[in-house]
Formats: structure tokens, C-alpha cells, sequence
């Protein structure tokens, strides 16, 4: 497609992604090391989805960081993926961090 | 100082041919009488999809009384136990899968093409398909309850208690062949609007342009696609469950009930989003109008809806926190569930900022609007209580939790749905509803509502659950249940009287539309059968605001395409961005063939159910006869190769490959294949992790090289449909999809030789039974395959496949690639799982 329609959805879309992407991995992580099959001593291991959660939450201060002029006021011709990848940006951010609270006071599975 | 800018000219000019008028209406005249049957014009199918939906409404509403009043005493007998627990799955039932989703759909559907700009969306048979199988599936559905059959398992049917075990009758049959059917007809559905939102915008309607209300159904529909798909394969396992004793939710086999729990949430909380979110896009087209000033944060809301649909995904399990899941991964569920409130506030507060900056008139679709903000921001609120893990638990299947649901459906999708009836249904004779009655109507629908279920918080809180058919005298609950009944029929009054005045108002003589709120959105401009006269140029997101004169103009033909040019239905496809014209989209006439097909694929399901085998086949056989008729006329050489649709503007006529509507239509059905796919998938790892060894006892998988030899035929097959796609014209092309049909045929019974060797038992243990559900799916692709290599042979033979008539042969390579694709995942995730497991 000649708008390179694909392209610019997922720009407009990529914070959300991320957050989609640490949400599924989270969970996931955690009902694998939490299932019958995956339970060890010590499970869940909170490092690897801390670790994760910092990566995510770069990416999202990052794609935000990018924004940033848009996120200054842009102006009339500011396209509107780029509106929305500002804006999921921020909102991406505060769910990322705020999904990941669990993390400081939940250490068992059950 | 102010600058004068010269007025951009107009598409087309005046004079207009004599006789252009006369040949667009005979294009697309809606037939009478009986004929009426055949239509397939969105804007006719959608009145009928809203009348229908609406029938069910009352009947579910019926339904909803019929509780009340059993639970209006205690110690009621005028219910038995058995027939409460038809009546209380019915109503969520037919409330949800017959009501819900599909008046929002049906809006869409009546709406969006003038909203849009377009002639029609470009897949009006495929509109038909979809009203004509969930009317007669719904009806049909309904009627079990008439002969005791209805399904009574609650609306969301757990098993085990809907396992054949507990439920060996016919009952949960009926729920899951009807309800399963009905969501593949909103699927189609979904695809119609996805399509048509993206290519069938009025030239310059930019996705910036784009009204708020077509965003909304834009993420609906494809929020449709991903969680609709997650039902379709729980359906299908408890059904296999139920009908080959395959044991994938009975836990002494190695199954899991809660494997149930997390496909039917994984539909069920979007679904939630589903029914608000067209209704939170009807709000914000609504509201400008009701205050005279454009929408305040239009790009934040456009965004907040786009959020929604991302977060919604991940607030399923917050239906099952008592279901003994992770304590931690319930936790990213309940945060999650908190974070959503986010992006629907930024919604909630776009819409006040706007009546702040506006001037209101209390007209009828005000005072709804503001009802549904009072009871859905409550809703919203005990939402907010619930997502808490510790108050889950203790109100848990309780009335607060009825309360609650009802606060949030009936709040944020029954107000606005009411509100939007009273704002568009001027636009069916040019007649209003009556204010006087509408205030009537609004008091006992808004009392009545808060009588009946604010005390149901109450109720709850005192440990009142749910589905009980009754309860003893002394627990201290008969006021509350009373008052509820009460405001019950009180709200049923309102509705009534809403009725009624529909129903005088539409016996009225027909009188010019106009544009009795002043609105900015396409819809009000004058439009007859074949839409507006000519296809507007849009220069801005309000036009009837921003652009003087443009209704007179667009009457008069001095825009796009202002007559017929290829003597038949046509529209402009547009480019999804930027709203650029890019090539006419001839659509299809009237015709019986879907309305056939539809009928006899309900009742090839609905019989089969009731055993009824030789009708059942017969209605089949029809609805696979009327489906190849139909599609063998589609996809013709058009008319003409170019059009002009405007004085200086020149397109082609229909497009190939990545560049046509149909060509996406097939992407996104394929997205949803996927799916349904993935969700399969999603059960036997589930099943699979709940092993100590994987595989467990006494099952094995097949050596390697059965799959391996598998994949081959499989790839062979794909490579003959690629040199296929690249041999129209030439004569090698009907034996090289004959080729390719055979490839997979074999390939499949490669498959079914290896498990068959490997002694795959699938009714012995649940992760046998989903490796055969996986291997079945697979199993259906390749029929699927084995009619569409037969089907493209023989259109290459008859002269059908030409290079200007290749959409059937384009598509069908795509579903071809998917299937071999689908075959290599299907082998991974099944040789990976256990070595994962090691």
C-alpha cells in the first residue's frame, strides 16, 4: 500500500504493543514458574520480570522522548498516528509501571 | 486583517445529464413485496438487523421480569428451579449474544454508510449473510425455550456443570451450536465494517477527519476479531467433549474447567468493551451536537479508544479471581483492571469539558446522554471496587456483582443506545419522537433502573447470590427483592412507552430529513436508496459545520460519482489514510442467495442438534449450493475498465491484489483463523502444563518424519498455488490447483497415518483430546482446500480467471499459504512442548 498504511499503524500503536507484550510476558513467566509442571522452590523468580519491566518501561520513555514535540502542543498538521503513539506513549508508561507493583509485595505463588 | 481565499471548485459542474438521476435510483431501487427479502443494501439490512435486535430485547426483557417477579417474595413457587435456570441463562444470553453485539453492529451497519460518505460498505451480500443467519439462528434459539430445551447452564456455561455428565439433555447443545453460529455471523460482520471504515470513506475523510463514532466501531470490529475467536474454540471443545467424549474440561482425564474460564473470558471481558465502546462513539458524535461546540480533545479520545482496546485484553482473568489462580498473576490482572479506568475517563472528561464549553438543550437524546453518565460512572466505580482481589472475593457471585453488571450495561450501553434511537431516528421518515413522551420515557427508565438494582448492591453485601430461584423468608432480604421487582416493571414501563411512540412515529407520513439537531456529520445529508446524490469532497471533521452549502451541492451532483457509471451499484474505494480516491468499487445487487445460504446453515446446525440428520443435510447441501452460486457470480470481469467520477477525475475500475478491498477482507478473516488457532493452541499448553510428564502415560507423538513429511507436501502444495497465481491465462492453470489439492489432501493423511501409528487415543486423557482438536482444525482447512482446488480448476476452464477477474484465485492462495502454515505451527507447538517440559 502506497500510504505505507501498515507501517504507520504500527508506529501509531507501537507503546501499546509494549505494553501488551510485557503484560502477556509477565503472565505468562509467572503461570509457567506457578504451574505444576514449572513450580521449583523460590518460584515466581521476580528478577527476570523486573528486568523485563525496565526494558519496557525504557522502550515506552524512549518512543515518549520522541513524541516529546508532539507531546509539547504539536500543531494542526501533527498526524494523528503521531498524536496517538505520543499520547499510548505516556499511557503505555503509567500501565507498565503500575502492572508491575505486584512485583514489590507478592513473592509466592499461591 | 483576514485573507480571502478563493472557494475550491467543485468535483463536478452543472448542468447534470438528464437522465444520470433516473438511472442511479433504478441502480439501486429497494425492491417491494416479498422481494423485499432479497435486499442487500446496508441501510435496508440494517434497519432489519435493529428491529430484530430490538425483538429480542423485549423478549430478554421478558425474560427479566418473569426473575423479578419469582423473586419479588420469598419462598416463591410460581417458578420451578429448572425453569429459573433456563429463564436466568436466556436473559444473559439473548441480552448478550442477541441483543448487545448485534445492535451495535446493526447501527453500524444502518449508519456508517451515510456517516462515511459511501453508496454502501463494499460487502453488502455479506451483510445480508451475517442479519439473516443471527435472525433466523436467534429466533430458532429462542424457541428452545418454548419446548424446555433452552440451554441452563447461566450465561457463561462452566463446565463441568455443563459437561455431559451434568448435563446430558440437549439444552447446552442448543446454546453451544446457536450461540457459536451467531458469533461467526459477527465476525462477518466485523470484517464489513473494517473494510469499509478503511476503503470506503468519502474522498478527504482522513483518518483525522474521520468521525469518532467510526473510530469506535473501527476498534470494536477488530477487537471482534481477536476475541470472538477465543468462544469459537471453547464452543468447539465443549462440544466435542459433549458429542465424542473427548475429556478436555473433566479434570480425573487430565482436563480443566478452568481451561474453559480462560477462553470464555478471554471473550467474554472484551466483549464488555464491545457493546460500550460503539456506545461511547455514539456519545461523542452525540454530544457536540446536543452542545452546539466541537468535541473537546477529539485526538485524546480517538487515542483513549484505541488504549481500551489493548488494555481490555488483559482483564479476563478478573472474572476468576476465586478460581484459585496465581496469587501474583492475579495481581497484574487487578492492576490492569485498575489501569483501564485511565483511557475511559479521559473519555468520560472529554465529553463534560464539551457540554462545559457548549450550550445544552434538554432535548431527548440529552436527557439519556445524561443518564447514562450518572449510572455508567457508578458502574464504573463498583468496577474499580471489584477489581480489587479482597472485595472480589467476598462479593463473588453475589447481587452486588449483578448490581454491578447491570450498572455498567445498561448504563453504558442500553442509555446511549436509547439516546441514539431518539437522536437518528429522524432519519428514517423525518420524523421526531415526541418530547412530552420522551421525559415520560426517561424517568421510569432512570428511576425504575436505580429502584430495581441500587439495592441490589445491598442485597449483595448481605450475601444474597445469584441464580438462586429463591430464598427463606428469614434472611432478612424480601424489601430489597421487592423494591427491586418493582423498579423492574417501572423500568419495563418506560420502555413501553418508548415503544409505543416509536411505533406512532413511524406510522407518520414520510417528510423531508433536513437536519433537525444541527448536526456536523454526514448522515444528514439528504439521501435516498443509493445515499447521498453525489459523494461529498470532505475538507473537514465537522463538514455540515465547516463547509456552507455542502447538502445543496451534494443534491444537486456537484461532487464524486453523481450518477451510475457502469449502469449498476458502484462506490468509491478510497485509500485508508489519507481518504484518496482510488478506484470505483462495483457492489453487488439484490439477491436471494444470502438469505438461502443463511437459512440453510442455521438449519443445517439447529436440526443437526436435535438429531433431526437427513432435513439437517438437505439444509446443508442448500446452503453450500446457494454459497458457490453466489460466489461463482462474484468476481467477474467488470463492465467497464475506467471511470470517470468527477469532471477531471479518472479511476479504474476494481483492483488487484494487496490493493483490493477483497484481498483484505480474506487477511482479516485469516487473522481471525488464527486465532482460533492460537487459542487451540493455548489449550494444550495449558493442558500440558498441568502434567508432571509430558507426554503423560501411555500417549506418544509420531516420529518426526511423518510431520516432516507432512510439511513437504504441504510447502509442494503453496509452491504449485504460487506458480498458479503467476499462470492465468495459460492452460497449466486448473492442473496445478488440482495439483496443489492433492498435495494437501496427502499431507493430511500423513498427518492421520503418523498420529494414528503413534496410537493417539484422544477420549483416554485431555492432552491426546486437544491434540486431536488441533489436528481436526487442521483437518477442516484442508476441505475446505479440497472444494477450493475443484472450484478454481473449474473457473479457469469456463474463461473466469482473467487477469481483470483474479480476486478468487488471489484469495485462495492466501488461505492456501495459511493452511501450510498452519501445518508447520501445528507440528512445532505439539514436537516442542514436551522437550520444553524435559
Amino acid at each position: 500500500m502506497r500510504e505505507r498504511f501498515l507501517r504507520k499503524l504500527i508506529h501509531g500503536t507501537l507503546p501499546l504493543l509494549v505494553w501488551a507484550a510485557h503484560f502477556a510476558g509477565s503472565y505468562v513467566l509467572v503461570a509457567a514458574q506457578c504451574s505444576p509442571a514449572g513450580f521449583a522452590p523460590g518460584s515466581p523468580h521476580r528478577l527476570p520480570l523486573a528486568l523485563m519491566t525496565i526494558v519496557a518501561l525504557a522502550i515506552c520513555a524512549a518512543l515518549a522522548w520522541r513524541a516529546r514535540r508532539t507531546l509539547g502542543g504539536g500543531d494542526e498538521h501533527t498526524a494523528l498516528l503521531d498524536w496517538a503513539a505520543a499520547l499510548t506513549a505516556l499511557l503505555a508508561f503509567a500501565g507498565i509501571a503500575w502492572t508491575s507493583v505486584p512485583l514489590w509485595f507478592v513473592e509466592t505463588c499461591a | 486583517m483576514t485573507t480571502m481565499t478563493k472557494p475550491a471548485a467543485l468535483p463536478s459542474s452543472l448542468p447534470r445529464p438528464p437522465d444520470e438521476l433516473a438511472r442511479l435510483e433504478k441502480a439501486w431501487r429497494t425492491p417491494s413485496g416479498l422481494r423485499f427479502l432479497t435486499t442487500v443494501n446496508n441501510t435496508n439490512i440494517g434497519l432489519l438487523y435493529i428491529g430484530t435486535a430490538l425483538l429480542f430485547f423485549l423478549l430478554a426483557g421478558i425474560l427479566g421480569l418473569m426473575m423479578r417477579t419469582q423473586l419479588a417474595v420469598p419462598d416463591n413457587t410460581l417458578l420451578s428451579a429448572g425453569s429459573y435456570n433456563q429463564i436466568f441463562t436466556m436473559h444473559g444470553t439473548v441480552m448478550m449474544f442477541l441483543f448487545a453485539i448485534p445492535i451495535v453492529e446493526a447501527l453500524a451497519v444502518y449508519l456508517l454508510p451515510n456517516m462515511l460518505g459511501a453508496r454502501d460498505l463494499p460487502f453488502p451480500r455479506l451483510s445480508a449473510y451475517a442479519y439473516w443467519a443471527y435472525a433466523i439462528g436467534g429466533l430458532a434459539f429462542f424457541c428452545t425455550l418454548f419446548f424446555g430445551l433452552a440451554p441452563d447452564g447461566g450465561w457463561f456455561m462452566y463446565p463441568p456443570l455443563t459437561g455431559k455428565q451434568y448435563s446430558p439433555g440437549l439444552n447446552a447443545d442448543f446454546w453451544l451450536l446457536g450461540i457459536g453460529f451467531i458469533e461467526i455471523s459477527a465476525i462477518a460482520g466485523a470484517i464489513e465494517l473494517i473494510v469499509g471504515i478503511l476503503f470506503t470513506r468519502a474522498p478527504g475523510m482522513t483518518l483525522s477527519r474521520m468521525p469518532v463514532y467510526a473510530w469506535a466501531m473501527l476498534v470494536v470490529a477488530v477487537m471482534i476479531v481477536f476475541a470472538f475467536p477465543a468462544i469459537i474454540a471453547g464452543t468447539a471443545l465443549l462440544e466435542m467433549e459433549r458429542a465424542f467424549d473427548w475429556p478436555f474440561f473433566i479434570a480425573e482425564r487430565g482436563g480443566d474447567p478452568i481451561l474453559w474460564q480462560h477462553l470464555f473470558w478471554f471473550f467474554g471481558h472484551p466483549e464488555v468493551y464491545i457493546i460500550f465502546l460503539p456506545a461511547a462513539g455514539m456519545v461523542s458524535t452525540m454530544i457536540p451536537t446536543i452542545a452546539g461546540t466541537p468535541l473537546v480533545g477529539r485526538r485524546a479520545i480517538i487515542g483513549a479508544l484505541v488504549a481500551v482496546c489493548f488494555f481490555s485484553f488483559a482483564l479476563w482473568a478478573h472474572h476468576m479471581f476465586t478460581a484459585g489462580l496465581g496469587l501474583m498473576t492475579m495481581s497484574f490482572v487487578s492492576a490492569a483492571s485498575m489501569a483501564v479506568a485511565v483511557p475511559t475517563a479521559i473519555q468520560v472528561f472529554g465529553w463534560i469539558a464539551t457540554l462545559w464549553r457548549g450550550k445544552i438543550t434538554m432535548t431527548a437524546p440529552a436527557l439519556f446522554l445524561a443518564g447514562f453518565m450518572f449510572i455508567f460512572v457508578l458502574g464504573g466505580l463498583t468496577g474499580v471496587m471489584v477489581a480489587v482481589l479482597p472485595f472480589d472475593w467476598q462479593a463473588h457471585d453475589t447481587y452486588f456483582i449483578v448490581a454491578h453488571l447491570h450498572y455498567v450495561l445498561v448504563g453504558g450501553m442500553v442509555f446511549p443506545v436509547f439516546a441514539a434511537l431518539y437522536y437518528w431516528l429522524p432519519l428514517i421518515k423525518g420524523q421526531r419522537l415526541s418530547e412530552r413522551v420522551a421525559k415520560w420515557a426517561f424517568w421510569l427508565m432512570f428511576g425504575g433502573f436505580n429502584i430495581a438494582f441500587f439495592p441490589m448492591h445491598v442485597t449483595g453485601l448481605l450475601g444474597m447470590p445469584r441464580r438462586v430461584y429463591t430464598y427463606p423468608a428469614e434472611m432478612g432480604w424480601d424489601g430489597l427483592n421487592m423494591a427491586s421487582t418493582v423498579g423492574a416493571f417501572v423500568l419495563a414501563a418506560g420502555v413501553l412507552l418508548f415503544l409505543f411512540d416509536a411505533v406512532r412515529t413511524l406510522r407518520r407520513p414520510q417528510q423531508a430529513v433536513g437536519n433537525p439537531w444541527n448536526a456536523s456529520t454526514l448522515e444528514w445529508l439528504p439521501s435516498e436508496d443509493y445515499a447521498t446524490r453525489s459523494i461529498p469532497h470532505v475538507r473537514s471533521a465537522d463538514p455540515l459545520w465547516d463547509q456552507p452549502g455542502l447538502a445543496e451541492q451534494v443534491e444537486a451532483g456537484q461532487h464524486y460519482l453523481p450518477g451510475t457509471v457502469s449502469g449498476g451499484r458502484e462506490t468509491i474505494a478510497t485509500s485508508p489514510i489519507a481518504g484518496k480516491p482510488l478506484y470505483l468499487l462495483v457492489l453487488p445487487d439484490d439477491s436471494w442467495l444470502p438469505l438461502v445460504a443463511a437459512a440453510g446453515t442455521a438449519g443445517f446446525f439447529l436440526l443437526l442438534t436435535v438429531k433431526m440428520n437427513l432435513t439437517a443435510w438437505a439444509c446443508g447441501i442448500a446452503a453450500i449450493v446457494a454459497t458457490v452460486t453466489w460466489l461463482w457470480g462474484s468476481d467477474t470481469t467488470p463492465p467497464i475498465s475506467e471511470a470517470r467520477v468527477s469532471d477531471t477525475l479518472v479511476l479504474p475500475v476494481g483492483a488487484r491484489g494487496s490493493a483490493s478491498h477483497s484481498w483484505w477482507a480474506t487477511v482479516i478473516m485469516l487473522v481471525v483463523d488464527a486465532t482460533i488457532f492460537a487459542s487451540f493452541v493455548f489449550a494444550y499448553i495449558h493442558i500440558s502444563m498441568r502434567l508432571e510428564v509430558c507426554p503423560p502415560p501411555s500417549a506418544s507423538l509420531p516420529a518426526l518424519r511423518w510431520p516432516m513429511m507432512s510439511g513437504a507436501l504441504l510447502a509442494a502444495g503453496s509452491g504449485a498455488m504460487l506458480w498458479a497465481a503467476r499462470s492465468i491465462g495459460k492452460r497449466r492453470l486448473p492442473w496445478l490447483a488440482l495439483a496443489a489439492t492433492g498435495c494437501a489432501v496427502a499431507a493430511f493423511l500423513v498427518d492421520l497415518a503418523g498420529y494414528g501409528l503413534a496410537g493417539l487415543t484422544p477420549r483416554s486423557q485431555a492432552w491426546s483430546a486437544t491434540i486431536a482438536a488441533l489436528v481436526s482444525y487442521q483437518g477442516l482447512h484442508v476441505i475446505v482446500l479440497a472444494l477450493a482446488g475443484p472450484y478454481l480448476a473449474a473457473r479457469a476452464w469456463s474463461g473466469r480467471l482473467t487477469p481483470s477477474s483474479r480476486a478468487t484465485l488471489d484469495n485462495t492462495a492466501l488461505i492456501w499459504h495459511y493452511t501450510t502454515l498452519q501445518g508447520v505451527a501445528l507440528a512445532l507447538a505439539v514436537h516442542l512442548m514436551p522437550l520444553l517440559m524435559e
